[in-house]
């Protein structure tokens, strides 16, 4: 089912201050695929979703990243959406004030009019938008309420994937997107993610635990650790490590690669 | 009587412009020379030095000579109403202080009630002026007080009787122009609302862009128990321009009061309220936001006096500030020995968009009695990285994402107009001081 190569990752490295977090990641990801990105805290993870995303606290020291033939770290964080990144946040920002509805809208209209499509009126977009709120069973209420405010962690990561439905992203970084969830707004969540795979489109997920690929079940498993991809396997990755748990992984130097890819 | 060591020419050019009207009676007469007095004996325009005014600075306003619009030379203000938007209720128009019957429509009103102009009541309704006009508003404490009684041209009755509710809001319109001179205006407003009676009001100013001119409005707001009034404050001003409002409100029992002053221009927006509860469980609500940029100030002073028991009083306020603008909030409260059981609060929020801009803010609690809860806080913050990151990582460039956060702050001030074409407009001139605004109208 591997399309073309969407994003290819080689020596990353990327620091918050003087601290240095990645240290030389290498990864490639094709159409298609939906790879899960585990490993214990600190290793990285969410270091590598907010670089992908052009988050500006991390610093890039060295390393390249192509996506979909383009030079990623040059462009501006709306430039990425702009050209199909989307960054599913593991803590999901409140905004009071702002309708989500037209927050969405606002965005995918700038999103549209970069790509020079055109623009989706209120009507329109609602009816729109409306559709894929039943991916994630959001009440059509969220709509008009602020973006994010009051929501609580399973409606905000909820409305993550919704708004991911409504972008329609190339490639969908997913950050802790099962962190804080009961079983049932997991399997709400991990509904939304399996009805969002396409062909032509790319997931990453990045998870701390195993459970999240019980209902999404990936075609490539990473183990991250001391800010490397130390690890690349099938499913059975993640079943191993949710046995012998990641202080194998430690810090201590890489081990070798697992040609694991199907 | 003290005479100011130096006069600025803004203080001589007001007291040349000094004339007892034809119509006036004579108490006005004697009420304008005292006033004349009271401003040279304040010194004139405000400076520095008076505690009152310590962060806004007029000397750029004390040092022009100002002028009276005479009654043939208002067209050039008139023509600012295009700018209002469309209004379908009650208006009063006034084109440099000076009532224009042409623009207004009075209607609506409830049997007893009168809207008139100050003009007109002096001359047919005296004995509905006397006994209210330069009594909360004193002309012996406050120096703009003391220009606006001595020289205001015309304003505005407003006396509602037992139980008389105006369902519409009112619109004043406040227009300011006079090319190539720098005009001084002093609209005035009065209102008497009898007991239980309610009413909105809307006062809004808009001056000519690149002209000095000084507005300062005197309100004086009396309510009778059980009485609801609602003002709403619109400043509009052209850069160049000074607008400095007071308000004073006087509140028997049960009555309600709500104070909303929106500070969108001007060189220096400032916007006072006086509010004196002297009466059992009467509420006050007082908000408000100011915007600046440049090197303009806006600038928002309360003044509130828990006289008797069981009253409630909230000031909220908040202050988007750009380049090297200035905000500045006084939130004075008084709780007098016998009021128990009051209840005071006050925020102020500021939001500063530049590392040149800057806010005073300044709560001021003087309690007396010992059974009451007052409280005040407040906040100077940027816009949140995070939020703006979010939003960027949605697809909004930089300017549309600050400018929602921008507009996500001030919303809830938006909101607080209630009602909704006001609220509409509210949200348009809002959104068109953002950097990406005009699109942002629907966002709330």
């Amino acid at each position: 089912m591997s399309g073309a190569v969407l994003l290819e990752i080689r020596g990353l490295r990327a620091r918050v201050g003087e601290k240095e977090i990645l240290k030389g990641l290498d990864l490639t990801v094709r159409e298609g695929e939906v790879h899960a990105i585990m490993g214990p805290n600190g290793s990285g993870k969410s270091t590598l979703a907010g670089v992908l995303a052009g988050r500006d606290a991390y610093e890039v020291t060295a390393g390249s990243v192509r996506y979909a033939g383009q030079d990623l770290l040059g462009l501006a964080p709306e430039a990425r959406a702009a050209a199909g990144v989307f960054l599913g946040f593991q803590y999901p920002v409140e905004i009071p004030g702002v309708g989500n509805l037209y927050f969405l809208r606002t965005a995918l209209n700038a999103i549209r009019k970069a790509r020079g499509e055109e623009e989706l009126d209120a009507m329109d977009f609602l009816a729109f938008a409306k559709e894929k709120m039943k991916l994630v069973e959001l009440d059509p209420a969220f709509g008009s309420r602020s973006v994010n405010e009051g929501f609580s962690g399973g409606e905000k990561k909820r409305n993550e994937i919704f708004q991911m439905a409504v972008l329609e992203p190339k490639l969908a970084i997913l950050d802790e997107i099962d962190s804080g969830l009961d079983i049932d707004a997991l399997r709400v969540v991990a509904g939304g993610v399996n009805a969002l795979r396409r062909s032509d489109r790319a997931i990453v997920m990045v998870t701390h635990y195993q459970r999240l690929l019980d209902h999404v079940t990936p075609d490539v498993v990473h183990v991250m650790a001391g800010g490397r991809i130390v690890k690349t396997g099938g499913r059975d990755l993640a079943l191993e490590l949710e046995k012998t748990g990641y202080a194998w992984a430690g810090d201590k130097a890489p081990m070798p690669l697992t040609e694991a890819r199907t | 009587m003290t005479v100011a060591a130096s006069v600025t020419p803004a203080a001589e050019s007001l007291a040349a412009a000094f004339t007892i009207g034809p119509d006036d009676p004579a108490w006005l007469g004697d009420l304008r020379e005292d006033a004349l007095d009271g401003l040279r004996a304040l010194g004139g325009l405000p400076t520095l030095r008076h505690e009152d005014w310590r962060y806004t600075n007029l000397a750029a306003l004390a040092a022009q000579r100002l002028e009276r619009a005479r009654p043939d030379q208002g067209d050039a203000a008139a023509a600012l109403l295009d700018r209002a938007g469309t209004w379908s209720g009650p208006q009063l128009v006034f084109a440099n202080g000076r009532y224009r019957s042409d623009l207004s429509r009075v209607h609506g009103l409830p049997p007893g009630a009168v809207m008139i102009s100050l003009g007109e009541a002096l001359r047919e309704v005296p004995d509905l002026v006397r006994p209210n006009l330069g009594r909360l508003a004193r002309v012996d404490r406050h120096p703009l007080v003391a220009a606006n009684t001595a020289l205001f041209d015309d304003g505005v009755l407003l006396h509602l009787p037992v139980g008389g509710a105006v369902a519409p809001p009112i619109r004043i319109v406040h227009l300011v122009s006079l090319p190539g001179r720098a005009v001084a205006a002093f609209p005035r407003l009065l209102l008497v609302a009898g007991e239980g009676s309610l009413v909105t009001v809307v006062e809004h100013t808009i001056s000519a862009e690149g002209e000095r001119a000084l507005v300062a409005p005197v309100a004086e707001i009396v309510l009778a128990p059980g009485a609801e009034v609602n003002h709403y404050r619109f400043q509009e001003e052209g850069l160049e321009s000074f607008e400095l409002a007071s308000l004073h409100v006087e509140q028997a029992a049960e009555s309600r009061f709500t104070s909303h002053a929106l500070a969108l221009g001007g060189q220096v927006a400032r916007a006072e309220l006086h509010a004196r509860l002297a009466g059992e469980r009467a509420e006050l609500a007082a908000s408000g936001l100011g915007m600046a940029s440049a090197a303009r100030t806006t600038d928002a002073f309360v003044h509130v006096e828990h006289v008797a028991p069981h009253c409630t009083s909230t000031q909220t306020f908040k202050t988007v500030l750009d380049g090297r603008a200035r905000g500045v909030f006084t939130g004075r409260v008084r709780v007098a020995p016998g009021a128990q059981k009051t209840s005071a609060q006050q925020s102020s929020s500021n939001l500063l968009l530049s590392e040149d801009a800057t806010v005073d803010t300044r709560p001021q609690l003087e309690i007396l009695a010992d059974d009451v809860k007052c409280s005040h806080g407040g906040s100077v913050g940027q816009l949140d990285p995070t939020s703006l990151f979010y939003l960027r990582s949605r697809g909004l460039s930089e300017p549309a994402a600050r400018s929602l956060l921008i507009y996500a702050f001030a919303a809830g001030m938006v909101e607080l107009v209630r009602p909704e074409p006001l609220r509409a407009r509210a949200r348009q001139l809002v959104a068109a001081r953002l950097p990406a605004g005009a699109r942002l109208v629907e966002a709330a």
